[in-house]
């Protein structure tokens, strides 16, 4: 056994292990961990396919910032993880063996055509090819309408994450400078003339209202 | 060398695992949000494998922008989440059940 | 490779609608709340006018492509872009009243939509299975967010995070599927996919379990998409659950970008293994349009009954493309495009209807309408009778076209049975007008009585003309284009013809 092919059927065991635990534990703060580590043997086993630049991106964008990003949330939602855990055993029978029909189905047709006699492995790349420049050309030239597209999509994420879940506080009280400089006298201060009363008078009024 | 059927038998356990995954979720929805990770994860296995095997950058490419997407929709659906959790104050799947007909 | 070479004017209509989105958003930063949004709703009605435009300009032209052939410029792109702006731009019109009672009238909504539409133009235009991919998740995480818009009502984020979780599913099959066509063909250009299987076919060099597997794959996840049973489950609730205004714009361009799609990917990419998809699709289009028809009997919501409804008429335009033929093809399209207009239509009457704090979707809110309101009543008959299929209507036409098909492609029992199933299915449609037309109002007007209950000024409640006028063309024409059936049907024939793979 090569290196290579010890790599492989490592990085895979552990990525379906990791995978398995991602959708069978309660806890959601575990079942994120597991991902992280779903991702990264992914990543490993990217390399082994001499897909160097997409590993990196999948470890740099998903364990670092979607990974972050699921973790925040579920500390931030106040989830109650006790009542979460109960009630999932019951289906797993009848889920475990979809599962393994599932795999067996499709591995048992695609193993037939995707022979290694019709695809042999292909030859490593020479030493100085940069996968990362490889993609960078085809991205900004052949695929640049995707590319924008895909900007797009981003810039969508961006708008309606805010939209929906930033919350219009109460009006806020604050000052506006320039009503506050346009402000006439007449606006504030009224000078209201009024009848000197006589004294008798005014203190009968203040009884009154006691 | 290890043969193109191994990388494509990878990739369909770790995609009959997260679609089991979404349907025996009944109780959480962050956990649902993950299994689609892992959908899109085995998604990309298998284009990166036929990519390398066919000696074809395409498909390294399209991986590309399914990480692009991939990370846009777990942001707007985690958005979705915390507006349904100030909504409601569960996440609970099988609490979802205002709507039936 | 230079600038030119990339022929971009040919994308001219999701260039403009895509920078226009992005100066709303910025536009609608600046100013007071209120007017501000009246700004961008008005801009973003401008910008999808001026969009539909550029698609009609050159409708006639020769077949094109840019962006090296990721973009295919071809009638049928143009006549579905140009109906996916008008239908939007309608949609927004009927829901503007609604939305502001609602408080999701703000210029960010404006945007998402049309950053949808801008999704479903690159759909339609779709010749590569990226395109196709990045443009249905573009339409579709905006749909997400519209739906989700409305953050205070239980039912509207119910109703969003359900179709989040599916719609992911079903997007992820999709690619599963794309990526063993790409396994097999070893390219991700529909053009190129559809000569590489054809010759595969021509020498019988196929792996066919695979290849099958790979198209069962993208059926299954197209059906979802378009709502199809038995994948139709979050169809209901997501047009129950969603503010109604997102209901109506759901209703109609997507169901058009969906047929865009499945044009693209069943009948562009896959021609050559007709008879792997065509069994299936039949057997797709009948569960749908049983199930759709008899489930919708049940319902006491009127948008639920309306979803139902949308899955057998689903149903029905893919009997259409399950024909396998040009006719058939032809009939679809047509159908689509009227079903899209009437769908828009009933959700816009639903808007006409509701008040604040009063949504107007039980069934028997409509009891005898034809008293309190009896434009609205009637527009709403006419829409029932096209729905059902009933003959002094286009809906009677476009069942006829796809039934015709139907026979032309000696698909005869297939043809009988969607005939019987439209017949239970106009029960419910009558039993609308059954409703509206003899039954009497309930002793206390709902609507009334919101009126009274809350405080808002009279001049707010009322919906303005604009709206009322342009809902009554959009509903008269189910009967107005009756004289000019035939030049359409021959639009969609030529359309077809020229569909470029």
């Amino acid at each position: 056994m090569t290196f290579l092919q010890f790599a492989f059927y490592f990085f895979a065991s552990v990525l379906v292990f990791a995978a398995a635990m991602v959708v069978t534990i309660r806890n959601p703060v575990k079942s994120a961990l597991f991902l992280v580590l779903a991702f990264f043997s992914a990543a490993c086993v990217w390399i082994t396919l001499q897909a160097e630049f997409l590993a990196i991106v999948l470890v740099l964008v998903y364990v670092g910032a979607v990974m972050v990003l699921f973790l925040f949330v579920v500390m931030m939602l106040d989830i109650n993880i006790a009542e979460l855990r109960a009630g999932f055993t019951r289906y797993l029978p009848v889920g475990g063996v979809v599962a393994v029909l599932l795999v067996v189905e499709i591995v048992f047709v695609l193993a037939r055509t995707f022979s290694p006699q019709q695809f042999a492995n292909p030859p490593s790349h020479a030493a100085d090819y940069s996968n990362t420049r490889e993609l960078g050309e085809l991205l900004y030239t052949t695929y640049v309408y995707p590319f924008e597209i895909a900007a797009f999509i981003l810039l969508v994420a961006i708008i309606a994450a805010i939209a929906l879940t930033m919350r219009a506080r109460a009006p806020r009280k604050r000052i506006d400078p320039v009503r506050q400089v346009q402000t006439r006298r007449e606006d504030r201060l009224r000078i209201v003339k009024m009848k000197s009363a006589s004294r008798t008078a005014h203190r009968d009024q203040q009884d009154d209202a006691s | 060398m290890i043969p193109l059927s191994h990388y494509l038998t990878l990739g369909a356990i770790l995609f009959a695992l997260s679609v089991v995954g979404i349907f025996l979720n009944r109780k959480n929805v962050v956990i649902l949000l993950m299994s689609i990770e892992l959908l899109l994860l085995a998604v990309n296995l298998n284009f990166i494998a036929f990519s390398h095997f066919l000696q074809d950058p395409a498909g390294q490419i399209f991986v590309f922008f399914i990480l692009t997407v991939a990370a846009a929709e777990s942001a707007i659906g985690l958005a979705i989440l915390i507006v349904l959790f100030r909504s409601r104050r569960t996440i609970n799947v099988e609490e979802l059940d205002s709507l039936k007909g | 490779m230079n600038f030119a070479s990339l022929n971009a004017a040919a994308a001219r209509a999701e260039i403009f609608l895509a920078v226009a989105a992005c100066a709303i958003l910025l536009l609608g930063v600046y100013g007071d709340q209120a007017r501000r949004a009246a700004r961008c709703y008005g801009l973003s009605l401008v910008a999808l006018v001026i969009a539909a435009l550029l698609n009609g300009l050159d409708f006639s032209a020769a077949n094109g492509s840019a962006f090296n052939h990721m973009f295919i410029a071809d009638p049928m792109a143009k006549l579905l872009k140009i109906a996916i702006c008008v239908l939007s731009a309608a949609a927004f019109v009927y829901g503007r009243q609604y939305n502001r009672h609602r408080g999701i009238f703000e210029s960010e909504y404006y945007v998402l939509g049309l950053f949808a539409v801008t999704g479903m133009l690159v759909m339609a235009s779709a010749n590569h299975l990226l395109t196709l991919y990045l443009g249905l998740e573009l339409m579709s995480l905006c749909l997400y967010a519209m739906i989700a818009y409305y953050r205070d009502d239980r039912l509207a984020t119910e109703a969003a995070m359900k179709y989040f979780v599916l719609g992911a599913l079903a997007s992820s099959m999709l690619l599963y599927g794309m990526s063993l066509l790409y396994g097999f063909t070893g390219s991700l250009q529909l053009s190129v996919i559809s000569s590489v299987l054809t010759a595969d076919a021509a020498t019988a060099a196929q792996p066919q379990a695979a290849i099958a597997l790979a198209v069962v794959f993208i059926v299954v996840a197209l059906a979802f998409k378009l709502g199809v049973a038995p994948f139709h489950m979050w169809v209901p609730d997501v047009y129950h659950g969603a503010p109604t205004s997102t209901t109506a714009f759901l209703s109609a361009a997507p169901k058009i970008a969906a047929f865009a799609i499945t044009m693209r990917l069943i009948v562009g990419g896959l021609n050559a293994l007709p008879d792997i998809w065509q069994q299936m699709l039949i057997l797709l289009a009948l569960l749908s349009v049983a199930i759709g028809n008899i489930i919708a009997i049940a319902q006491r919501n009127l948008k639920r009954m309306l979803a139902y409804s949308t899955v057998a008429h689903m149903g029905f335009f893919l009997f259409g493309i399950a024909s396998g033929n040009a006719p058939g093809y032809s009939a679809a399209l047509f159908y689509v495009l009227i079903y899209a207009l009437m769908g828009l239509g009933a959700f816009g009457v639903i808007l006409m209807l509701a008040r604040p704090e009063y949504e107007a979707d039980q069934l028997a809110d409509l009891k005898g309408l034809s008293k309190r309101n009896p434009w609205l009543a009637f527009l709403l008959l006419l829409l029932m009778l096209s729905m059902a299929g009933l003959p002094p209507t286009v809906g009677f036409f476009a069942k006829l076209a796809v039934i015709h098909a139907l026979v032309q492609s000696g698909l005869l029992w297939v043809a009988v049975l969607a005939v019987l199933l439209a017949v239970i299915g106009a029960f419910y449609y009558l039993r609308v007008i059954k409703l509206v037309y003899f039954d009497q109002p309930p002793s206390a007007d709902p609507a009334t009585a919101a009126q009274t209950t809350t405080t808002i000024t009279e001049g707010d409640i009322a919906v303005s003309p604009a709206a009322i006028l342009l809902l009554s063309c959009n509903v008269l024409a189910i009967i107005a284009l009756l004289p000019w059936i035939h030049y359409l049907i021959a639009i969609c024939n030529e359309v077809i013809r020229r569909f470029a793979v």
